[in-house]
């Protein structure tokens, strides 16, 4: 019973500074920036900041274009990773290998590298629309409009996201599958009926993973995206550094906590859905 | 009786040299046929070539007198039970087992009766909820085993499927899949390197050698009338012996066996099954020898004699004679029954 206390008391003390650090670097300031989002103008506490969020017309626009952007790229990332994934899971051949060989480049191009040379290469005067404007073919507006922060997305996410996916795939046994064949399923009663739901929590992951870093996203937005309406991250920064809304920012700042935290809910109900059926 | 699988000429050769050559087989409707071999002898490579999951390089495969070589394997009509048993862990029971028959499209109401029927049948009623991680190996095998079954395939392959399970276990299921093929009647083909599995089971076996049959025939034939000298030694214990051929006989020291294949000689190798060889202290006849080593098995004996310059021989010999003898003593060996191969 004592030795009991012991490993208990032991073990509290060995989680303590990992504990500690997580209270001082991120609880603390989420409470911090709930409290300071609660300020109103005339010095009191109300909501009039969360209020103004969905009143002013300019603030809906952005929390709307956020929202698009970010459902868009999360779909186009998730879309392209898993087949890619598949592709290099279940396929063999030259072009299997170069794409094993190629896909996670995009990880090691600084992000702001990247978005000047998606500027660069994407732009009005950039060097595709130069290629093929001696074809007669005008390139649509892809650069300062939601267009290009998608794209930016798409390669700041891919990588990590066909890793994570790739990863899940490789560990369905060749066998599983061959079972699903051997009974007569064919390529999409195999995916739909084992691959996917065998995959699902990774997918669920990258999901979160993908969407969170596309709604807080701040580079891409801000060097690619148009003036108006503004990816909330970058909305974010003005209120706070331009218009000196201390209150607002932290408003804003709360509301995208709450946004990513609603597909954080969905995360864990599955995964503690999963640890019952276990159960 | 029909021809239900048929195997002709087929070859398959991998990159590492190893595969199968002049595979020819014709397995019967309702039979119950095991490739019996050692690790990487091809009764595998055989296997997945007849369910569609390799390619042979060369030959055919016919399933009731229709070519099925170029089919994929969800369009063949063979259903395998592999030795992992392959669930999908993320289904119940019922859904493991009712989603061959919804790709078939069946009823909703004939796949729940047809569920139930065969978890009766492989003992297990009532399981339709569990899942996979909540049954044990002989359990999951057995529901494996059940989702093959449902498809009524027209040849249903085994891929070693009892080799995870312990022995008690693995010998129950071995008389329960003899159990379910006599009342269902299906055509199947089991693999295994377990020479007593294939034997208490098999109506024929193919022995497999290096990527070739060696020899087809019932279970008795094959340990009684071992083909070739690897199929001797491959089933069951066997002393071998050398000898010199002359003319009629065999003759290996002062013992002449008879000579009933006709072997051309001059040397030949005398194989005799424990069992078949007599001990006897009272005559002259017969090669001498001294008792090396009794170990007592249970109901039998195995005892080991010297036999000199014909090294050491064993006999099984009943409890009783067994206690007769002691170590050092000298006997005359002879043999019931012989066959014989010539020399490599």
């Amino acid at each position: 019973m004592i030795k009991g206390r012991k490993e208990a008391v032991l073990g509290l003390i060995m989680v303590s500074p990992a504990f500690l650090l997580l209270l001082i670097i991120v609880v603390l300031p989420i409470v911090q920036t709930f409290v300071v989002s609660l300020h109103s103008e005339d010095g009191g506490y109300d909501l009039s900041r969360y209020a103004f969020l969905f009143t002013d017309r300019l603030m809906r626009m952005n929390i709307v274009f956020t929202l698009k952007v970010t459902v868009i790229s999360s779909l186009l990332v998730l879309l392209v990773s898993y087949a890619m994934a598949l592709f290099m899971s279940f396929s063999s051949g030259k072009l299997v290998d170069l794409i094993r060989k190629t896909y996670m480049i995009p990880l090691f191009i600084p992000g702001v590298i990247a978005t000047y040379g998606l500027i660069n290469l994407l732009g009005n005067h950039g060097w595709l629309s130069r290629m093929l404007l001696p074809l007669g073919i005008a390139l649509p507006r892809l650069i300062f409009d939601e267009k290009g922060i998608v794209i930016a997305n798409l390669w700041f996410n891919i990588p990590f996201t066909t890793m994570l996916l790739t990863s899940a795939l490789a560990g369905i046994p060749a066998s599983v599958i061959e079972s699903a064949k051997d009974i007569g399923a064919g390529r999409l009663s195999v995916f739909l009926r084992v691959i996917f739901p065998l995959s699902y929590k990774t997918f669920l992951v990258a999901l979160t993973f993908v969407f969170m870093s596309v709604i807080g996203s701040f580079t891409a937005p801000y060097l690619l995206g148009p003036n108006s309406p503004q990816m909330l991250g970058v909305s974010m920064q003005q209120v706070f550094g331009i218009f000196r809304e201390q209150e607002q920012a932290a408003a804003m700042a709360v509301f995208t906590f709450l946004l990513c935290s609603v597909l954080g809910y969905f995360y864990i109900r599955s995964m503690a859905k999963d640890e019952a059926a276990r159960m | 009786m029909s021809i239900q699988l048929s195997i002709r000429g087929m070859a398959k050769r991998y990159k590492t040299g190893e595969g199968v050559s002049d595979i020819n087989l014709d397995v019967r409707k309702g039979e119950l046929i095991t490739l019996l071999g050692p690790s990487g002898c091809g009764k595998t490579t055989v296997l997945r070539s007849i369910g569609g999951f390799l390619k042979p390089d060369a030959g055919d495969i016919l399933i009731e007198d229709r070519s099925v070589i170029a089919l994929p394997p969800e369009k063949r009509p063979t259903s395998m039970v592999f030795q992992s048993y392959n669930l999908w862990p993320h289904m119940s029971v019922y859904d493991n087992l009712a989603f061959g028959l919804q790709i078939r499209k069946k009823p909703k109401a004939e796949i729940r009766e047809s569920i139930a029927d065969v978890l009766r049948l492989v003992r297990l009623p009532g399981a339709e909820k569990k899942s996979p991680a909540q049954l044990s190996g002989g359990q999951q095998q057995r529901v494996a085993l059940a989702r093959s079954l449902l498809l009524k395939p027209a040849v249903l392959l085994l891929d070693e499927p009892f080799s995870a399970l312990d022995a008690k276990l693995r010998h129950e299921m071995r008389e329960e899949l003899r159990e379910i093929q006599s009342q269902t009647g299906l055509t199947m083909v089991f693999v295994t390197h377990d020479q007593e599995e294939a034997l208490s089971l098999s109506d024929r076996i193919v022995v497999m050698n290096h990527g070739r049959i060696e020899q087809i025939a019932a279970p008795q034939n094959i340990y009684n009338e071992p083909e070739s000298l690897y199929v001797a030694q491959f089933i069951g214990k066997m002393n071998f012996l050398e000898g010199v051929v002359e003319a009629d006989v065999i003759r290996v020291g002062e013992l002449a066996v008879p000579n009933a294949k006709r072997l051309a000689g001059p040397a030949a190798v005398v194989a005799v099954r424990p069992e078949d060889v007599n001990l006897d202290s009272g005559i002259k006849e017969g090669l001498p020898g001294a008792v090396k080593q009794i170990m007592v098995l249970g109901h039998y004996a195995e005892v080991s004699v010297n036999l000199g310059k014909h090294g050491i021989i064993r006999s099984f010999q009943s409890k009783d004679a067994a206690q007769a003898l002691s170590l050092g003593q000298h006997v005359r060996v002879s043999f019931a029954k012989v066959t014989s191969f010539p020399k490599e």
